[in-house]
Parts: structure tokens; sequence; C-alpha cells
């Protein structure tokens, strides 16, 4: 991944420049004060940890599917299967006590693996493909999660579709006092650190691995494909949904439709570059933490735009993709 | 009686008007993968033709040069698409989501620059109804245009080799990556119409997503019509109908979410094989390696 | 000029440093028919590539005089499409903006008159047989009127009555003036037809013939020495072991349509037949990833279609036909290629993970038994040659003795050398009591490796000769479907 990175990283340099040109800003000064905005003091500092865990689940949802050659492009849409889940287990969990937050956590991976279990039947037992199914189901959750706060699962008093705010009991454990840092950083290094040693050290990774590489080897060598594409699937959403649940329990304390805007889809960006590695994936996270959190203060001070910053990510995935192709993926209808 | 004949004319047209931009994108969904490249991109391919529009409408005060500079931005998203898949050996799907995700960004940065407050453009000269009913019958005229292009030209029967066998295609001394690249450019052009619809016929602005998952829909309908022009856009008809059914039912106790969901059920009604299995062009997908190496 | 084709030291040189061709001078004249010979990995097809244009030279000259025509060796139609469609395409008939499907159709017609090649131009490229097929890709090529037509390996799927027609087809074109370069390692063909022969070894001409030399002084130069001995068959008793009754699997013309077939433990059983009569179709079904009706038995319990797990559990393995597509992950290592299959049993699984050190110790073991040339255990599969990724992957289905061994093509395209090792441990499993199933295109590697033969002809079993009954003769009438029982 390092060999040869220099012209993608050369190309996003020069886009960054020019849009900033275009702005009527100076580039320089707009990198100063995007890594001012990111790194520049401890509360900064904390902030792009926040996003930097905000990113990690979605991208290793991501970069663990690919692995296996299937593409969850529908991240966003499982997290908030996953952070509904979470926020209607976390608000009428009875009794006080850490029990009310493991039961929002667990609901939210729970969630967030069925929603991407449905992608991965689609695939297993039919074929179907799984970029088209994700794609779907990603607006489905969101009409879904509309509908029943909308109406059945309505929270008492809410103006929109919302739910009821999680008791205290119910939060992530805040790391930093004053910041939004909480536990979902550890949390989710430790699913990165766990994925690695799957992928290495077992027979479920050697499986997942040869179906990502070459699916007619695997499937000759006894890999069944189709449990290995719902299983990942599910897998890869339930990461994505964990990761959901964790935004609406450490960030909103409450579910909001809006809890995962895009990071599905930065989480491709952010895979890529990370090389599929988890822990790459990790390092990758940070820095594209950077761009989001330091964009703000990008707009204020240099005044530049904060979506140049997408439109970066989006350059990032697309010179990306034109590296010797990245999985073989099996053909599907 | 003539309530029942206003209520189906007024169902008639915003059905038109519904499905045009679908129909539109749908069917540059459906020229790039019959010469063998997977499309995503359509959503980015809208919202670049919407803003294109927008701002060069803005600038001019003509709409028409809005709607030229419009299918010109689609045009360029898909040749980089094009490009990408044949030059470069690209994989297209995660090309596809590149384009998407900067074209998105770039819409969002272009109306912050060019029209100073970010979110959305000030509003600019449309096509106006004249242009709207101009604009639906070009949609129509295209569907009918590119199944006589694939079907009846030859240069058709080259684009839809290229889908199916691009060796085949370097053997007959053509250049399979050229002609990628062009069907993408052209469809990637008439997406960007799609989007111009969007913007300066339904509308008179650009704002920040309001393309609202119309390419994805674009998209469902290019697999639900069997990656063919007239299917395509039978199918981009329908989702386009069941969007003004939603409209017209707002007041009525079916939830509007279910019928904005239906064009999505219904893709993934057709991974299912429920609809029959059509087949995707034999080499979607696929580089072909058009260097002599 | 007085040559269709003229090529000077031609140099041809592939990523990673591997060099097809070394300093190649050949002249092909007007209205000639010229052989190609070669063993596999010599450079002919490289050679055929670039004298049509197909491929670029690293260095040295190509001249023709006209337009060289070219049909690979497998086909590159466009399968959904028609026949006048594959044909016309790039010179399409016009009438105004529109395509002529009708004059199409016409100029097919009369092609096909002209060069006494039946094709229907209607006909979709996937419904027709290998020589159809064939037939269709040469009516195109003679469409653009070339003054050369170079074919690679074109009777390799070709029934013997069908390689007599296609030769005749040569000879009518040679009297109108078009020559025509055979690439191919038949050399029965070459025998019969070739007014010159040019025999590449090792990407250097080392020999060239007049028309009516002998077979064999040509086989010698194509070998160059002695060939390595064979192992030793020993004689031994064979106990029942994998048994297909009534097998009916795949579709089209490639199907298999009612077979049965018996493989004891300790013999060779070979399969031959021209290609396209269901070789791949049993190949799959036996390694379990074709579906299929009617039963296969191992040791008399009834195997399950459609579970390769399963039957790799119960004691087959496979050497794929394509050993890039079908068995090795090009970008992984020796070791771990070496695991695949057996990653889900002791020795290498230990409780969730797996054993790396068992891993190696496997690899270790393959590559010294099979003389895998690698610069370590841990490069990469892509990096070795074709002879010794074969190599591999008959060591990892040999690695623990297996009770059916399934082998494809296990020699195609691979060096002498290689070949000859594989085919003695071959017999060398054989010999230890696995019940080896070898289909082959390859007759003469049948006679060498076989105690029966099973001829395959439309999908079923079309004879059957004991080893002392091998000859060319009746096997052949047996391949073309003239002795069927």
């Amino acid at each position: 991944m390092k060999r040869g990175a220099w012209l993608p990283a050369l190309v996003l340099v020069l886009a960054g420049a020019g849009a900033t040109l275009l702005a009527g800003a100076n580039p320089l000064n707009a990198a100063v004060e995007l890594l001012r905005g990111a790194l520049g003091g401890p509360q900064p500092l904390a902030e792009t940890l926040v996003q930097t865990a905000s990113l990690l689940f979605p991208a290793l949802a991501v970069a663990f599917a690919l692995r296996a050659g299937f593409f969850n492009i529908g991240a966003d849409g499982q997290a908030v299967a996953g952070g509904l889940a979470a926020g209607l287990a976390g608000a009428a969990w009875p009794g006080a006590g850490t029990a009310a937050l493991l039961a929002a956590l667990a609901a939210g991976t729970l969630a967030g693996g069925a929603w991407g279990a449905l992608a991965g039947a689609l695939r297993g037992r039919f074929g179907g493909s799984e970029v088209i199914a994700t794609l779907m189901l990603n607006v489905l959750a969101g009409l879904l999660a509309s509908y029943l706060l909308g109406g059945p699962l309505r929270a008492p008093g809410a103006t929109g579709p919302e739910t009821a705010a999680l008791p205290e009991s119910a939060w992530l454990p805040v790391l930093l006092p004053d910041s939004r840092l909480t536990l979902a950083l550890p949390l989710a290094l430790a699913l990165a650190v766990a994925l690695q040693f799957v992928l290495t050290r077992t027979v479920y990774g050697f499986e997942l691995r040869a179906a990502g590489k070459a699916p007619e080897v695997a499937r000759r060598a006894g890999v069944d494909l189709g449990s290995l594409a719902f299983g990942t699937l599910t897998l890869s959403g339930a990461i994505a949904g964990l990761g959901g649940a964790t935004i609406v329990t450490g960030i909103l304390h409450r579910f909001d439709p809006a809890l995962s805007p895009g990071y599905g889809f930065i989480g491709i960006a952010v895979a890529l570059v990370g090389g599929l590695e988890p822990l790459g994936v990790v390092l990758a996270a940070f820095a594209f933490a950077i761009l989001q959190s330091g964009s703000l203060t990008m707009q204020a001070f240099a005044h530049v735009p904060k979506d140049v910053v997408a439109l970066l990510e989006g350059l990032a995935i697309l010179t990306l993709a034109s590296r010797r192709a990245l999985v073989a993926r099996a053909p599907a209808r | 009686m003539n309530d029942a004949v206003a209520a189906s004319a007024s169902f008639a047209g915003l059905t038109a008007i519904k499905a045009a931009p679908l129909v539109l994108a749908a069917l540059g969904g459906v020229l790039c993968e019959r010469s063998g490249v997977v499309n995503v991109a359509l959503e980015g391919q809208l919202a670049a033709g919407a803003f294109a529009a927008v701002a060069v409408a803005g600038a001019t005060g003509n709409p028409l040069l809005g709607l030229v500079a419009g299918a010109f931005a689609g045009a360029a998203l898909g040749l980089v698409l094009g490009v990408a898949a044949t030059r470069f050996a690209a994989d297209q799907i995660v090309a596809g989501m590149g384009l998407n995700v900067f074209a998105l960004g770039a819409c969002a940065f272009g109306v912050a620059l060019v029209f100073g407050h970010p979110g959305a453009s000030s509003e600019v000269p449309a096509l106006g109804n004249a242009g709207e009913a101009a604009l639906i019958v070009a949609a129509l005229a295209a569907a009918a245009g590119l199944h006589a292009l694939l079907y009846a030209t030859p240069l058709g029967l080259r684009l839809r080799a290229c889908g199916e066998n691009p060796a085949a295609v370097r053997d007959a001394g053509l250049d399979p990556a050229r002609l990628r690249a062009l069907a993408c450019a052209a469809g990637g052009a008439l997406a960007g119409l799609g989007g111009v619809f969007l913007a300066l016929a339904e509308l008179d602005l650009y704002s920040d997503g309001m393309t609202a998952g119309r390419g994805f829909i674009a998209l469902a309908a290019v697999i639900f019509g069997g990656w063919t022009p007239l299917g395509a856009t039978a199918a981009a008809v329908a989702f386009g109908a069941l969007s003004a059914l939603q409209y017209l039912l707002q007041r009525s106790g079916i939830p509007s979410e279910l019928m904005q969901a239906l064009p999505y059920l219904a893709a993934l009604a057709a991974l299912a094989g429920l609809t029959g299995r059509a087949r995707a062009p034999q080499a979607d997908g696929l580089p072909e390696t058009s260097r002599l190496d | 000029m007085e040559f269709a084709l003229e090529v000077r030291d031609l140099v041809k040189t592939y990523a990673g440093g591997v060099r097809a061709l070394d300093g190649v001078g050949l002249g092909v004249r007007r209205g000639e028919i010229h052989a190609l010979c070669g063993e596999n990995g010599a450079g002919k097809t490289t050679l055929a590539a670039i004298a049509a244009g197909r491929l670029r030279a690293s260095g040295g000259s190509v001249e023709r005089a006209g337009t060289a025509g070219f049909v690979p060796q497998h086909r590159q139609l466009v399968e959904r499409m028609r026949a006048w469609e594959n044909v016309v395409l790039g010179r399409e008939p016009r009438r105004g903006a529109r395509l002529d499907a009708a004059a199409a159709r016409e100029r097919v017609r009369a092609l096909s008159a002209a060069y006494g090649l039946p094709v229907d131009p209607d006909a979709r490229i996937e419904t027709l047989d290998a020589g159809a097929q064939q037939r269709v890709e040469i009516l195109r090529e003679l469409a653009r009127e070339p003054a050369l037509l170079i074919l690679d390996e074109p009777t390799a799927a070709l029934a013997p009555a069908e390689s007599a027609a296609l030769f005749a087809t040569l000879r009518a074109l040679a009297a109108r003036g078009v020559a025509s370069l055979i690439v191919t390692h038949d050399l029965n063909d070459v025998a019969a037809h070739a007014e010159r022969i040019t025999v590449l070894r090792a990407g250097r001409v080392v020999a060239r013939f007049e028309g009516g030399t002998d077979v064999r002084a040509i086989a010698r130069a194509m070998v160059g020495g002695a060939v390595p001995a064979l192992a030793d068959r020993v004689p031994r008793a064979t106990a029942p072991c994998f048994e297909i009754r009534g097998l009916v699997a795949g579709d089209g013309a490639g199907a298999v349509r009612g077979l049965d077939l018996d493989v004891r433990a300790g013999e060779i059983v070979g399969v031959a037949g021209v290609e396209g009569n269901g070789q791949r179709a049993l190949a799959d079904a036996v390694a379990g990833v074709l579906r299929y009706r009617g039963t296969q038995r191992l040791d008399g319990a009834e195997l399950a279609p459609g579970d390769p797990a399963a039957r790799i559990a119960a004691g087959i393995r496979t050497i794929p036909r394509d050993r890039q597509r079908e068995g090795l992950v090009l970008d992984w290592s020796l070791s771990e290629n070496l695991a695949l299959g057996d990653q889900r049993r002791a020795p290498l699984r230990r409780g969730l993970g797996l054993d790396r050190r068992a891993a190696r110790e496997r690899a270790r073991a393959v590559v010294e038994r099979f003389d895998v040339r690698a610069p370590s255990l841990d490069a990469r599969a892509s990096a070795l040659s074709g002879g010794n990724q074969q190599k591999l992957l008959a060591g990892r289905a040999l690695a623990e003795t297996p009770r059916l061994l399934l082998a494809c093509e296990p020699t195609r395209g691979i060096d002498v050398g290689a070949a000859a090792l594989l085919r003695s441990r071959l017999i060398e499993a054989r010999n230890a009591g696995v019940a080896v199933l070898a289909i082959s295109l390859d007759l003469d590697e049948l006679f060498e490796i076989a105690d029966r033969i099973v001829v395959l002809f439309r999908g079923a079993a079309a004879g059957e000769f004991a080893r002392d009954a091998f000859e060319r003769g009746a096997l052949g009438a047996a391949l073309a479907g003239l002795d069927a029982r």
C-alpha cells in the first residue's frame, strides 16, 4: 500500500490546494487552520478522537466485508438501525446501572447485524448484488426509523423522529471531562485488534481472505461462499450497528436519524486508505478525522467551505480504486 | 366524473414530472452498463448536472446554456468513470462511489463558493413549463432513440459487444476502451440532463441533497428493467408513478414512508430473483486490457 | 513480396523477466501451409500473437504482405450474439445510419459457401459446438480478406473428421493465395498437411523441416534430448473405490449425459476425448462444485452433489484444470496456498486458529518431493512458473494420501521436465493404492500413465480400452464416436 501511494497523495494535495485557491484563500493558511482546528489543544484533539471513533466503526465494517470480497455500502443504514435499537433499548430499560448501557450496545449490535444480514441473505442465497442491496437498505433504514418514530414508537413530547432521551445510566462513560470523548474510542480500537486477529489467525479469517482474493479457488477448497456472504455481511452490519449505538449512547444521548451523515461512504475511503488492514484503518480514520474536525475551523478562519473535505474524500476513493483490482469479486447477478 | 378525469390528469402529469429525471438517469445507466461499465455514480451525475445548470443559468441568465452545462458536467463525470475503468482498470463500483462522494462534495463546495451562502443556491432563470414539457418529451424520445441505437445501428452492435466480450471487439480491430469511455460519457450526459430537469424544470434552484437518492432509484430501475432502454424506462416511470402516488395520498392513512420505500423494495425483490433472471451484460464490471502488452 | 509473413530476430520479454522468445526468425511464403511446432512453453502462442499483431514484441521486426487473421486457441466470440453479428463486427453493412441485418446475413452465407465452412448466420454462439464456433471465427477472419491466417492449436477441440475438414479449407485457401500458419503440437496433423515446419524450443528456432519429414525427427527436435523416464508401474491388485452411475450434469453442448464409471484403488483410469464432450462437467461434478443427477459413491458411501467440503473430508482431492483460476491464490505465499482445502482439519487446524508451523512443514515437504523451484516458502505463487505452480497443486493434492485423486489436464501448458515429474508422481500414487481419475486431452499422456482408458463422447462412455489395447486407430475412432457401443 505504501509503495506507489505518492501519486494519489499528490493528486489529493493538488486538488486541495486548487480548491482553496478557487475559494480565494491561501492553501497553506487553510492547511494550518485545519490542523489547528483538529489538533491545536486538548479539546480539539479530544474532538478529533471522537470523530476517529465515529469513522472507525463504519470503516472497519467496510474493510472487513471487502476482505471477503463483499462491498458493504450500507454502513449508514446499519448504523441507523443500530442507533435506533440502542436508543429504544436504553430508554426503555427498567432499573439503573450499567445494564442499561450494555443493553443499548447489545441491541445496537444485533440490530445492525440484522440489517446487514438482509443484504447477506440476498447475496448468499440468491446471488443478488450486495452493493445494490446495501444501498437500498440504507434508504429503507431511514424510512423505517422515520415511520416508527413518527407513529407507533413516538417518544412522548417529541417534536420529530427521535427517541426519548436516554437516562444517564445508559450513557457511555466519558474519558476526558468536558469533552465528548467516550469509551467509544477504546472500544473501536479493541475491535480493530480483534478483527486483525480473526483475519490472520483463525480458520474463518483464512477462508474469508481466500474468498476475497479468489472465490472460485476458495469454493473448490471447501469454502461455502453463500454462508460466508451471509455471515460476513451480518458481522459487518453488526460492527456498523455498534458504531451507531456508541453515537447514540455517547454523543447524542438519544436517537436521531441523522446520526451517521455519510460516514458509511467516508468509511469506504478510510477503509481503502487503510489498505483494508484493521490497524491501517485505525491510522486512516485518525487522518480523516483530522480533516473532518478541522474543517469547521478552516471554514471559519480561512474562509474555505468545509465541503472541500468531502470533495477530497471522493477523490481519495477514486484514486485508490485505480490500483489493481481490489478484490476478485465473485460475479453477482 | 370530471373530478376523476382531473385527478387522473394531475396524477399523469405528476408522474411525468417525477419520472423524467429517473428516466434520463436510468437511460444513462443503461448505456454505460451495456458497454460493460458498472455505473453506481448516477447520483453524483444528477447532482453535478443540477448544480452546473444552476450555476451557469445564474451566471449567464440563460437557462438553455444551463442545460448544456448540466449535460456537460454529467458527461465529464461519466468520462472519468470510463477512463478509470478502462485505462486504469479501476474497480468500477469503488470508482463510482468515489465519484458520488466527490460530486456531492464538489457541488456543496460550489454552492457555497458561487452563491455565497452554503446549503442552497439562489433562484435562477429556469426553463419554465414549456421547457419542462420539452424535457419530458425528450426523455421519452431518448428512450426510443437509445433502443434504436443499441439494436439497429453498427455503433450499437459494437457497444453491446464491448459489454459482452471486449476481447472480441479488439480482435475486430476496434478499440473497446474508447467505445466504453464514449458510452460512459454519453450516459453521463443523459444523467446530467436528469439533474438539469430537477434544478431548472421542476424547480429553479439547487440545494444540497436535492437529488435525494434518485440516482440509486434510477440504478434500481436499470436492474429491475433488465438493463434495456425500454425496460429501464418502464421501471423508472413506475417508480415515478409511485412517487406521484405518495404525494397524492399524503393525507390518507397510508404512511408516506411506505410509498417512498416501494422502489427500493422493488429493487430488492429483483435481486431476489422475483422478477425473473434478466442477465447483466457478460463483461459488465470486468476490466478489458486494451493495452498491447 | 514472396513472403506473406517475415519475422526477424524477434524477442519478447514479459514482466518479471521471462523471455518467451529469444531471437526468432521465420518466413511464411504466399499460399503456403506452414506449421509451427514445439512443446508447451516453447513460445509458439507468443510468436503467433505477435505475428498476428495482437501482441507487441520487445525487439526484432515483423513484416506482412497484407493483413493477418488470427484464430486463437480459445474462442473470442461474443457468445450471446448471433453468428452474423460476430462475423460483421467492425465492418457492418449499412443502410443509411441503420445496420443492414439482411445484408449481413447474406454476406455470411456467401462467405460460408465460398470457403466451404457451413455456418448458420442466425445461430447464437453459445448454442454451437466447438467445431461450429471455430468455423464462425475463421469466417470472421476471412471476411477481412487476409493474406495470412494464423491458427493457434486449431485441432485441439475438434474430432478427427472436423480436423480433416479444417485442413481441406486451409488447402482451398492456399490455392487462392492465402497462407496459413498453424501453431500446433499435434504431429499427426503436421505430417499430413504442412509444407514446411519450424520447430521452437525454449524461445528459439531449433530446426526447420520440409513437409513429409518423419514425425519422429520433428518430435526429437521439439523435446531436444532424452525425456526423463517415468516411474515404474508396479503390478498390483486393485480394489473397488469410486463409482459413478448414471451421471447427468451440466447443460448445453458439454454436458454429461448418463455416464457410468468405476475407478479402483491402485489404478489410473484415463478419460480421453475431444474437448467439449463433457470433461469439464464430469470433473466439476466429481469435485463437488457442479450439481448433478445420478450417484457417486466412494468406498460404498454415497456422496452428496455440490458439496466440495464433504468430498475433501471424504478423501477426494483434485488437481484443477485451470491452475490460476481454480487452484491458486496468486497473491498468497506457497505455505498459505498449500493449506487450502485442508484448513478445517488437523494438523493444520488447531481450535479456531490455523497452525502456521504445521502449514510451513507441509509446504517444506511438498516443495521437496515435487521439486518446486521457488525463491522461498514465503514467495508468492504468482512468482512461480506454470510448471512449478502445477507441481505445487499436485503436491497439495497428494500431501495426505487421498482415496481418490482427480487430475484434470495435469500437465497442460507446462514444460517437458515438469510434466514427466508429475506423471511419475501420479504413477507412484497409483502404486501406493490411490484411485486416480485422469482427464486429459493428450492421448499420448494417457497412453503413458493409464491402466485403462475410457473415451468420452457427447457426455457418455463410448468405449473402454485396457492397456494392452492402447492403439491410436481404435481410440481415434472412439473419440469421433464411430465406435459407439
